[in-house]
């Protein structure tokens, strides 16, 4: 394997010295570009009870791509797939070297706290969510309760 | 007593003469917003620092960048052409002085430019291509 980008290194000693709060991203022992990661779900959501798990990991271009990242927990949301996938701008066409690891998922996290139906991926979630939102809210809590860690 | 000097050695420590670019809490950028390495060092890329790997301005922002930083993201189509730190159109300051270095720095520049606005174009191309492939299929 190619040797790691200080910009890599960089990142991952602050993820580790100085995390953000209801975040973690462990780096894999055998490939530091593959991160574990747990996100919380955010207060006063239907994911508030829940801790998510999630991978990400850094293609070589990284920085001048976005990383990729994917839920492996289960979620009922309308801009998360069924494979996890998450539809967020920034993760996409709206990537900028500027941004990093932390903040990539810090507005992951930020996601969670405010569904979009209207810019969905998982599309028959997005369209039960806008045919009758508090039905949806009530799947997304009972989802958070089965499939994600409890929060202590 | 007479002393006598058998050997010398000499070294110069330098710095990047950069226009400071304060953001509203009053800290100066000292990094690459791209590889995050300070500008005393060089790019991911180059070995070492000073003038084959120089730092850019932006004329439209005050952002500044390694050269091969920069060129490398406006290169990716998902750049868009624009800065990565404020998402502007990243214009390039013209080089002031005329040395050797600038005038190969200027060249690069417009190296880049023509291909970017080739790539441009291109891309219009795949769009519309894209556009009609999907029609095919509806249909
Ligand atoms: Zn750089
Ligand atoms: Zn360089
Ligand atoms: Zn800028």
């Amino acid at each position: 394997m190619a040797a790691l980008p200080k910009r890599i290194i960089k990142e991952t000693e602050r993820l580790v010295s100085d995390p953000v709060p209801g975040i973690t991203a462990i780096p894999s022992e055998d490939n530091l570009r593959y991160f574990e990661v747990t996100i919380d779900g955010p207060n006063h959501s239907p994911y508030a009870d829940g801790v998510f798990n999630l991978e990400l990991y850094l293609p070589d271009d990284y920085p001048m791509c976005a990383p990729k990242v994917r839920f492996l927990t289960k979620i009922y949301h309308p801009n998360i797939d069924k494979l996890g996938r998450i539809c967020l701008d920034v993760l996409k066409d709206n990537w900028s070297p500027a941004l990093q690891i932390r903040t990539i998922l810090l507005s992951i996290q930020a996601l969670l706290g405010a569904p979009n139906p209207d810019d969905p991926l998982a599309n028959d979630v997005a369209d039960d969510w806008k045919k009758d939102e508090k039905r949806a809210i009530e799947i997304a809590k009972e989802w958070t309760l089965k499939y994600a860690t409890k929060k202590d | 007593m007479k002393v006598k000097i058998l050997e010398w050695k000499s070294f110069a420590t330098w710095h990047w003469d950069l226009a400071t670019s304060a953001d509203d809490s009053g800290y100066v950028e000292e990094l690459c917003g791209i590889c995050r390495v300070s500008f005393d060092g060089t790019c991911p890329n180059c070995k070492y620092p000073g003038d084959d790997c120089p730092i850019v301005l932006g004329s439209g922002c005050t952002h500044n960048f390694h050269l091969h930083c920069i060129l490398k993201w406006l290169e990716q189509e998902s750049s868009k052409g624009l800065c990565p730190m404020c998402r502007q159109i990243f214009t390039f300051k013209e080089p002031e002085q005329t040395s050797d270095v600038l005038i190969n720095l200027k060249t690069l520049i417009d190296g880049h430019r023509v291909m970017r606005e080739r790539f441009q174009q291109g891309n219009e191309q795949e769009f519309e291509a894209f556009g009609a492939d999907q029609d095919l299929q509806m249909a």
